[in-house]
């Protein structure tokens, strides 16, 4: 059963942090976009962790992150959003929402591994 | 890399009268002058698809009907270029035939240069660029670059100002820069086989590799560059402009233009990925297209960009 779902509408990005958290252990379960994230998310009750893009077509992943705290009521899954958003407003929409972090792109995956594992222990 | 961009223009003009004054004039205002052979002069304009103008002399052909000719077929090669005309006796175009008056944009004479300075400013460097804009947009994208390939050296060269509308490579992306002092695009183009190669060394030199992964790569790349330049040179209050003002942008397919509704002169960046022991190098097309809103004088760097989070780095809430 996949740990980790990775979020974005970008292959090249799913690819490389799927892949590397592959490499190093873990399972990993991949979303084009937040609405297909959001349906993974319901599907799979065993994910322990999101790493979510923001700029998505069809649903942007801080609507998706709301919507698994409000619609799937699901409190417990933990979220990193990965992105190229800095801006504070958006930080404190994901703070609101429950998010445990945020990395402004590229993913440096060494950086982040432990907490990785953490998080989706 | 000079953060001043240049021009590149072709110099159709063989008076040995006016060359040093048009030497001096170029000199002064970052313009590449390009000298070219007569007959070569249709095969240059369509090589070099990175011109910002065309400085003719109306005895350039020889007689006034061969300089008209030569005017026209410049004008149906390349109607983007502006050309300005220089006359023998006085700065007008009235004199001349309808149909060259309609290809030509304006005349100096020998004896002002000053005003051709004027026509510079007016029809090349219409658009200004800080300086700060133009080191920052090279350097994030540098830096962007040398992320996604790390074993390759990355190289920008000299920025230059083009008013050409080709797409001239085979896979481009775009995306919308919106701020309250720019409103546009930023279009990035590549071939598509070298970054193939890149993705895939092992893959055969006869296959085809799938575009699709080319096609997600620039568009990370745009992304990455885009979130970059907005973070340095937009930020969270001014993210949105006031205006809705849109205008449609047309793609010719058979004849590989795009015209983004504007005649504003477009800032571009050519940088090189290399991997010199491989003997390998592939060239990325960086233009930014402010068709929409350009006020450079609301244009600042983000002053507290030291204070944000490295990018890569996590930061927990």
């Amino acid at each position: 059963m996949a740990k980790i779902l990775v979020v974005d509408d970008s292959s090249t990005v799913r690819d490389e942090v799927a892949g590397f958290l592959k490499k190093h252990g873990l399972d990993v379960a991949t979303a084009v976009d937040g609405k297909d994230g959001l349906a993974k998310v319901k599907a799979d009750p065993g994910l322990k962790l999101v790493v979510c893009d923001v700029n998505m077509p069809n649903m942007d992943g801080l609507t998706m992150v709301e919507k698994v705290r409000g619609e799937l009521g699901n409190a417990a899954i933990n979220v990193i959003m990965l992105t190229t958003e800095s801006s504070p407003a958006m930080k404190e929409r994901g703070k609101a929402a429950g998010i445990k972090g945020w990395i402004v792109k590229p993913f440096k995956g060494e950086a982040v591994l432990e907490t990785f594992r953490k998080l989706a222990g | 890399m000079n953060e001043k961009p240049v021009c590149k223009v072709l110099v159709l003009d063989d008076s040995p009268d006016h060359a040093e004054a048009l030497k001096r004039i170029c000199d002064d205002n970052h313009l590449v002058g390009l000298k070219v052979r007569k007959n070569r002069l249709m095969s240059v304009l369509r090589s070099n698809i990175d011109l910002g103008a065309i400085l003719f002399a109306d005895d350039y052909g020889g007689s006034a009907e061969a300089s008209a000719e030569i005017a026209l077929k410049i004008h149906a090669v390349r109607p983007e270029l502006p050309i300005i005309i220089r006359r023998q006796r006085a700065a007008t175009l009235d004199d001349l035939p309808e149909s060259m008056r309609r290809v030509l944009c304006a005349a100096y004479v020998g004896s002002d240069m000053a005003l051709l300075q004027q026509l510079i400013d007016q029809y090349i460097f219409s658009l200004e660029y800080p300086n700060a804009l133009v080191r920052g947009i090279a350097e994030i994208t540098e830096t962007v670059l040398a992320g996604q390939f790390r074993n390759l050296a990355v190289t920008c060269d000299t920025p230059t100002i083009v008013r050409d509308r080709i797409i001239f490579s085979e896979v481009f992306s775009l995306i919308p820069l919106e701020s309250n002092w720019c409103r546009g695009y930023m279009m990035l183009q590549s071939e598509e086989d070298p970054i193939l190669d890149l993705l895939d060394e092992d893959r055969p030199a006869d296959s085809s590799g799938d575009f699709r992964l080319v096609n997600s790569l620039l568009g990370e790349i745009t992304n990455l560059i885009w979130g970059s330049f907005r973070n340095r040179f937009v930020g969270a209050a001014a993210a949105s402009s006031n205006s809705h003002v849109q205008v449609p942008l047309v793609v010719n397919h058979k004849h590989k233009y795009i015209s983004f509704g504007t005649e504003n002169p477009q800032l571009c960046f050519c940088y090189t990925l290399s991997d010199e022991d491989a003997g390998f190098s592939v060239k990325l097309y960086q233009r930014f297209i402010f068709n929409l809103s350009w006020s450079p004088e609301d244009f600042k760097e983000i002053e507290d960009i030291d204070e944000m989070v490295e990018s890569g780095e996590l930061e927990l809430f």
